[in-house]
């Protein structure tokens, strides 16, 4: 340590010092380069295939014919993620409310928050195997099915980001209502949900990305169809990520061009999903 | 102040979400009357009345492109008749029917004695197509590969380890063999494609096939899985040096290239549909319609032909759904068998048409 | 639309509510959403039982030895998922060790290096990252990546070839399809979770301690390692363990590209498979036990993944609260 004295850097730190900044530089760069690649692959190759025709045209009946249709798989996507949407999101957001409002610090809410940020790393295939076990076997495959396990892949994620959006509303607004004679559930339900609504609404649009791009929980749920099935609860159903992965097992020219395309149309959607859900963060924050 | 204006918000999504729930609860008793009354209206060009049913059928892949086909056609005939078949793969097809949550099956293998008694009655057999499994390659220039059953034995089992072995030039004199490694491709799903062809190698290779045969075997460890026929095509076709087993129609339709094999004969054969129609005509047929056309006799078979066959009770319990199978069926064993050579699926024999179209009259549909 | 002059209304005065039901609305209300929280007990548990229960013939079948045995034989009703263990493992070390440096770098780089007005397009880039599905990380990983690494591994296989451990890890002949190229787009969906934490742990980092380092004349190297990473040990391990299990439970990007072919090899660059993969792609068209043995899979999967998170969640817990 002798050589701490001012202004003199020997050579030998300040070279493993630049070393050091270039390779955090470096590891920007290395992180940046495949999804480089991946974005261009997108573009390039879904580019020309999606259109009107492709986003709403039937399935070809066998996967070696070449052209259109992604439609049925499309209305699946919009189908699954909407209802798991009505399911976890209502459900999550209360059991936030649950852990800010009423458990608090107590152990109780303790272990709740603990397991719910296990729940978000149990492997969503797991989730598919436990709704084929516990819905699929006794109803069969639905898109409900497919909902139900994309649900229960959101409803850890709703609750931790509802939460964090229930803690950032001042107290001030709960003593207010309170002091007006309001009774805790009202207070909640007129005063502090209202102003976390932002956070909220972001965090479930977060939620909802996630579910939309997931394929292993519908794999077993929902099944597969050519024709567009706009029943939740009868019969089976397709979504876009799962077309995307049986499509790109396919040796045929036509299959590969539907998996991009599929891929695009997904992309577009969730990016859509989550800068909405960025926007809605950053323009309603209560500050 | 914000608040004020989103002050409902809260509620109203909840309510949302419950009339969502709800909406779509009643959608699916609407969807269940929709689906046997459509069609009444149906213009037939058979003399067969109109029909309308949902048959839901599940198995094998093998006939997959044939079945689909045939299906699309029997629509215009018959549009008020739903046929869905679900590509399960034999084996899940089978414990389907087994089960009784299928209308009828496709399977490309037999049901084992011991389970005969699990099904819930009698079952016919009722044979529909059969068709070449090919040995496709990559071998970039090399357009005229001929092998025979120990060759591929030893290939599926990597004895073989690069394309210039001997024991592939003796078969191929004056071809010019790279050194390339060979990469075995095989299905990583349970598959009737994975019987017929490990059959036939226990068949016409029993001294060097050892690793018997079943819907799914123990390859050796450095071998690739594909998912379906397609999942093996795609490696071979991405992949220099690779070998692997792909039904015809699959092969040709990703511009694969295929190997010339020896059959019973001695005689090098090309997989094509009169390679096959060779090797039906060369196979025994029993009374109950089974028959097993792998390594045939007859100068021209191609000695990999795979059958199928479609299993249905004999007795049906529901009428319109009884009519509507036996209906489909009909129709994929006349006009039906016209689509075949168009999706590279061999035709059935005449004589073998005529005693699967007699099956159909032993099917018992309620009056 | 009507306007209003009047002063403040009574209404406004009035209790929001009456006495008597809002007691009752009160406690339903927080038993409601009590009931939401417990839900995420429920479920958890109902994943446990209800799998264990489907899974059971399996677990009977083979006993012990559906958890020892290396060999998954369908047609001859042996199952064995130590192979799918050691693939699932292997290549969730891959992932991690291609990717704990890289994140760590972009996060230290978000947290201490960017000039300012980079900060926001990186932390773009790696939410980014985070937002592509993984099945189309597969599809890229299938179509594009494996033709064309399956040539790098032939040139670092011919290289190695006279190293002698080295040699066995990277030998040939490879299609690009293997446990290393799954590593890769593992490595590709764990970076932005690591990225995410680390840098949460990197600025809880006080900056007294940072400025004391800059005092004593460290170089900006030195003030890390001597006031980042020794604050943020705890934290890290958490997050490289969070993206442990996030690797292993990955199920369809693995699956369209580690090759399918159940062995315990030394061959990196050779076809392996994941639990996660096989279930995924034996399910289909399985039956009886087979089915059973995947669901097995799965119940093994749920058990490896809730020890890494839940040993995960402690340390970060820890270390934030020690932070």
């Amino acid at each position: 340590m002798s050589t701490l004295l001012l202004g003199t850097v020997s050579p030998a730190r300040r070279l493993r010092n630049r070393l050091a900044t270039a390779s955090i530089w470096l590891s920007v760069l290395v992180a940046a380069i495949p999804l480089a690649f991946v974005v261009t692959y997108l573009v390039r190759r879904g580019a020309g295939i999606v259109d009107w025709k492709f986003l709403t045209g039937d399935i070809p009946i066998s996967s070696r014919l070449r052209g259109p249709g992604m439609g049925p798989a499309v209305l699946g996507t919009l189908l699954t993620t909407g209802a798991a949407t009505a399911m976890a999101v209502p459900l999550g957001v209360l059991a936030a409310v649950y852990l800010n409002e009423y458990g608090k610090r107590g152990r109780l809410a303790g272990v709740i928050r603990f397991l719910s940020d296990v729940m978000a790393g149990v492997p969503s295939v797991v989730m598919g195997l436990f709704i084929y076990t516990v819905w699929v076997l006794r109803f069969g495959q639905t898109g409900f099915a497919g909902a139900l396990a994309l649900g229960c892949l959101m409803l850890p994620i709703v609750i931790r980001s509802a939460e964090t959006a229930l803690q950032l509303v001042p107290n001030e607004l709960r003593e207010a209502s309170a002091a007006l004679g309001a009774r805790p559930s009202r207070t909640i339900l007129t005063v502090v949900l209202p102003a976390a609504l932002a956070g909220v609404v972001s965090g479930a649009l977060l939620a909802v990305a996630r579910a939309a791009g997931e394929t292993a929980p519908l794999l077993f749920t929902i099944g597969t169809v050519t024709e567009s099935n706009r029943h939740l609860f009868d019969g089976t159903n397709t979504s876009l990520s799962a077309q995307i992965f049986i499509n790109a097992r396919q040796p045929f020219e036509g299959a590969i061009d539907r998996a991009w395309g599929a891929a695009l149309t997904l992309i577009v959607l969730v990016f859509v999903l989550t800068a909405v859900a960025r926007l809605v963060a950053r323009r309603f924050t209560v500050r | 102040m914000r608040r004020r204006s989103t002050r409902f918000a809260g509620p109203v999504a909840g309510l949302l979400g419950v009339a969502l729930l709800a909406s779509a609860c009643g959608g699916s008793d609407k969807a269940d009357t929709a689906s046997t009354d459509t069609g009444s209206q149906a213009t037939a060009t058979t003399k067969e009345p109109a029909l309308s049913a949902t048959l839901n059928a599940s198995g094998a892949t093998f006939p997959k492109g044939f079945y689909e086909v045939v299906i699309a056609g029997y629509k215009k005939v018959q549009p008020g008749v739903t046929v869905n078949y679900n590509a399960t793969g034999s084996g899940a097809g089978r414990q389907s029917l087994q089960d009784g949550v299928v209308d009828f099956a496709g399977s490309d293998g037999l049901v084992a004695a011991a389970d005969v008694s699990k099904y819930k009655g009698e079952f016919l057999y009722i044979p529909t197509t059969a068709a070449p499994i090919t040995v496709s390659y990559n071998l970039g220039e090399v357009k005229d590969l001929t092998l025979d059953a120990d060759t591929i034995a030893k290939l599926f089992q990597r004895q073989i380890k690069k394309w210039d072995d001997p024991a592939i030039a003796a078969l191929n004199p004056g071809v010019k063999l790279p050194s390339t490694d060979v990469t075995v491709a095989h299905r990583s799903d349970g598959s009737g494609t994975t019987e017929n062809f490990t059959k036939y190698l226990v068949a016409a290779a029993p001294a060097a096939w050892t690793l018997k045969s079943g819907s799914t075997v123990e390859w050796p460890a450095d071998t690739q899985g594909g998912n379906g026929n397609q999942g093996v095509a795609q490696i071979v076709k991405a992949t220099s040096g690779a070998i692997g087993y792909v039904d015809l129609s699959d092969a040709k339709a990703s511009g694969l290239q295929f190997a010339k094999i020896k059959n019973k004969a001695g005689k090098a054969v090309v997989a094509d549909l009169a390679g096959a129609t060779a090797a039906l005509a060369g196979a025994q047929v029993n009374a109950d319609l089974t028959y097993n056309p792998l390594n045939a006799d007859g100068a021209d078979a191609y000695p990999i032909t795979a059958p199928t066959w479609i299993l249905v009770y004999k007795n049906q319990a529901d009428k319109a759904k009884g009519e509507a199978i036996r209906s489909f069926l009909r129709y994929m064993l006349t006009d039906g068998q016209k689509l075949a050579k168009d999706v590279d699926y061999a035709p059935l024999a005449p004589a073998l048409l005529q005693k699967a179209a007699s099956q159909l009259d032993v099917l018992v549909v309620p009056a | 639309m009507t306007i209003t002059t009047a002063p403040p209304s009574p209404p406004a005065r009035r209790p929001l509510t009456s006495p008597g039901r809002a007691g009752w609305s009160d406690r339903a209300f927080r038993g409601v959403s009590l009931g939401c929280g417990l839900l995420v007990l429920v479920i958890l548990g109902l994943i446990a039982v209800s799998t264990t229960r489907e899974a059971w013939p399996a677990f009977s079948h083979d006993g012990l030895r559906f958890f020892t045995s290396k060999r998954w034989a369908p047609s001859a009703d042996v199952f064995g998922s130590l192979p799918f263990v050691y693939g699932t493992v292997v290549t969730a070390i891959i992932a991690l060790v291609l990717a704990v440096p890289v994140s760590v770098g972009i996060a230290l780089f978000l947290s201490d290096v960017a000039p300012r007005r980079l900060r926001r397009p990186v932390s773009s880039l790696v939410d980014l990252l985070a937002a592509i599905p993984s099945v189309v990380y597969g599809l890229w990983g299938v179509i594009v990546l494996a033709p064309w690494i399956s040539g790098v591994y032939d040139r670092i296989s011919d290289v190695t070839s006279p190293v002698p451990f080295v040699s066995t890890l990277f030998a040939g002949p490879s299609t690009g399809r293997g446990l290393f190229t799954a590593g890769i787009i593992l490595a590709l969906m764990v970076t932005p979770i690591i990225t995410s934490i680390t840098r949460e742990v990197f600025d809880t980092v006080p900056v007294t301690a940072k400025e004391a380092a800059y005092a004593l004349g460290a170089t900006r190297w030195e003030m890390l390692r001597a006031a980042v990473f020794p604050h943020s040990r705890a934290g890290m391990t958490g997050a490289v363990m969070l993206g442990l299990g996030r690797a292993m439970g990955e199920t369809i990007a693995a699956a369209l590209v580690i090759g399918s072919s159940p062995q315990i090899t030394a061959h990196l660059f050779r076809s392996g498979d994941s639990m996660a993969a096989v279930i995924a792609n034996e399910f289909g068209e399985s039956g009886g036990v087979h089915r059973a043995a995947l669901i097995g899979l799965g119940v093994e999967l749920f058990a490896l993944t809730i020890v890494v998170n839940v040993v995960a969640r402690t340390i970060i817990a820890r270390g934030r609260r020690n932070g």
